[in-house]
């Protein structure tokens, strides 16, 4: 046990990344075949397939590590928050709502096809990310995921993803930008937690549910989701002000050009900067009754969205 | 001999149907915080004039199996859910343009344009989670019967199913030939009934041989009704709601058009006779609907449901 501690030091973070995404990438691949009609599917895979860290699926695989599950019992979940994370962006972008020509330093999906096909697109992702998931078919032979840990799993994603989650994140975004007057933090947390946090909050519960986890080990898993998914957009709003576009991968400076409320306008650059090492710091507390090991990749996964440089 | 579907008071059936699918429906979408959303995600489900196709040909066939009603009815909720998003998002201005529909101002038209696209966006989840929150289990319906389900609509909406029809429809598939016209017609309509038929089979308890005959069924079903309405609008001279750009009429003519029409409803017929030897007179309201399709013998007036739903959440 004492050796633990440098165990834990001594994890390839980089490498495991890595290692993931090929992994992920090649399952995204595989799910989505060029069919007919050609079109939709190049406009789904040239989103999907963009690139990325894929820091969704990957915390989706490293919670069902955690609860003592294989890979392959979570990768149908981990494909599946991929594909909803890429039709928000798809959907975000369009004209009628953020109007964003880049992203991830390519044309935005409308830009490269168009409207239409960006809007069915965004649907055909959304459609197949619960198909995916949902797939008996998808899951090992032997049984060690079973049909009611699917269900729940789907429950889960969708509550996170209606109204209720990530399109009532993008709901109070689009009214608040609408609005000229600023919002004040409680406001601003309820658009992160739900535009952002959800979706991450989404990877690491589904992943702990294909894992098997125990109810008590799926809500301190949630917790800690929460805490990163907030630090992740706080974190986002500071690079916006501090990087340039090229830097990024997407516009810089858009939040500070428009009216919208970011963290550095509310709190200042040095109070967000304590805000993030807050949120680290408790997101790293809710793992520490799990196997020491086994938690390293969700530990750097939270170091690496707080000191991320894009 | 006199048809057996002359026996079966399918009006009755259908209309008790709807209005408790409406009540069902109105539930399942409170107004909560942001309360814009929900509001836009009520009007575009519960329009009173609708004829609640899918969830009834859904609970039909759960029925005719040998389901319990209750077990096909969060699922017959979740289609029209997944129907109403569809809808929504082919009337946005950069897809059909329609600012009408059900003689109603279109979602985008009544709640703008970024909160259609999220009122979509948001409905196809709610039915997911609809099915999996309302559905009895795991008696008396079987564990794997939910999954199965949730994978045929995500299907039946997706890039090979309704998302594939919409694309195909506005890529111009208008002058195409008979057997495009045709992908569109079964893309666009026909995998709604499809699933229909299949999730209301799953639930049910249906074989897998019973599964796949509801599967036929339903697709040709939902191919001859469109057809149907075709052949309806071209007779009007053109006159009619546009459902879609395709037009199976124009591209092969009205005799052709008329000879498929009774072409597709001996095939859906075929297709329960199987059920027929086996279940009797339960295979009769899935009879009548095949009927119903090309002769459209009755209107609807449903009681409570003619001024539509209530948006406010309030009724």
């Amino acid at each position: 046990p004492s050796a633990e501690p440098a165990v834990a030091a001594a994890f390839d973070f980089k490498g495991y990344m890595l290692e993931k995404a090929v992994a992920v990438n090649s399952a995204l691949d595989a799910a989505v075949p060029l069919a007919h009609p050609k079109r939709i599917h190049e406009a789904m895979r040239y989103s999907l397939l963009a690139g990325g860290k894929r820091v969704r699926p990957v915390l989706c695989l490293a919670a069902c590590d955690v609860a003592g599950g294989r890979e392959s019992q979570a990768m149908p979940a981990a494909v599946a928050v991929e594909m909803i994370h890429t039709m928000s962006l798809i959907h975000d972008d369009l004209p009628c709502m953020d109007d964003d020509d880049l992203r991830r330093g390519r044309p935005s999906c409308h830009r490269a096809f168009d409207e239409a096909t960006a809007v069915l697109a965004g649907d055909a992702l959304l459609a197949l990310a619960f198909g995916h998931l949902s797939d008996l078919t998808c899951y090992p032979a032997d049984g060690s995921v079973s049909p009611d840990q699917i269900v729940r799993a789907v429950g889960e994603l969708a509550r996170c993803v209606g109204a209720e989650g990530l399109v009532a994140g993008q709901v109070a975004d689009l009214e608040a930008t609408g609005l000229g007057t600023p919002v004040n933090q409680e406001q601003l947390e309820f658009i992160h937690l739900h535009k952002t946090a959800v979706l991450l909050e989404a990877s690491v519960v589904i992943g702990a549910i294909v894992g098997g986890a125990s109810d008590d080990q799926i809500e301190r898993l949630r917790k800690y989701a929460r805490c990163i998914g907030l630090l992740f957009q706080v974190v986002d709003d500071i690079l916006d002000v501090t990087k340039s576009s090229e830097e990024l991968g997407k516009t810089a400076g858009k939040d500070l050009a428009s009216d919208k409320t970011t963290y550095p306008k509310l709190l200042g650059l040095e109070k967000s900067r304590e805000f993030a090492e807050e949120l680290l710091k408790e997101s790293r507390s809710q793992l520490s009754g799990f196997d020491a090991i086994k938690i390293a990749p969700l530990v750097h996964l939270a170091d690496y969205i707080a000191y991320r440089q894009k | 001999a006199s048809s057996p579907a002359a026996a079966f008071d399918l009006r009755g059936y259908w209309t008790s149907l709807i209005s408790e699918i409406e009540t069902a429906l109105d539930v399942a979408i409170p107004v909560r915080f942001p309360q814009r959303i929900h509001q836009a995600m009520r009007h575009a489900v519960l329009s009173g004039s609708a004829k609640r196709a899918p969830p009834v040909m859904c609970v039909a066939a759960c029925e005719l199996v040998g389901g319990h009603r209750s077990a096909a009815f969060p699922a017959a909720c979740a289609l029209e859910m997944v129907h109403a998003a569809s809808l929504v998002h082919d009337d946005l201005p950069c897809m059909d343009a329609a600012d009408l529909r059900r003689g109603r101002p279109s979602t985008h038209a009544l709640f703008g344009v970024g909160m259609a696209v999220l009122a979509g966006d948001a409905l196809f989840p709610l039915a997911f989670q609809h099915i999996v929150t309302c559905t009895p289990s795991p008696d008396p319906v079987p564990p794997s019967a939910v999954p199965r389900v949730l994978t045929e609509i995500a299907r039946a909406v997706g890039s090979t199913g309704m998302a594939a029809g919409q694309f195909l429809d506005l890529s111009g598939a208008t002058a195409a030939s008979e057997e495009e016209v045709l992908v569109v017609l079964e893309k666009k309509f026909g995998e709604m009934a499809e699933c229909s038929a299949v999730c209301g089979g799953l639930l049910g308890g249906a074989s897998d041989d019973e599964v796949e005959a509801l599967r036929r069924y339903g697709r040709a079903v939902g191919v001859l009704y469109q057809l149907v309405d075709d052949v309806i609008m071209e007779s009007n001279g053109g006159a009619g709601k546009m459902r879609s750009n395709a037009s199976v009429v124009r591209a092969v003519g009205m005799d052709r058009a008329l000879e498929m029409v009774e072409v597709i409803r001996a095939k859906a017929k075929k297709e329960l006779e199987n059920f027929r030897d086996k279940y009797g007179n339960k295979v009769l309201p899935l009879y009548s609907f095949v009927d119903y399709a090309v002769e459209r013998g009755f209107e609807f007036e449903v009681e409570g449901a003619a001024n539509g739903g209530n948006v406010d959440g309030n009724s």
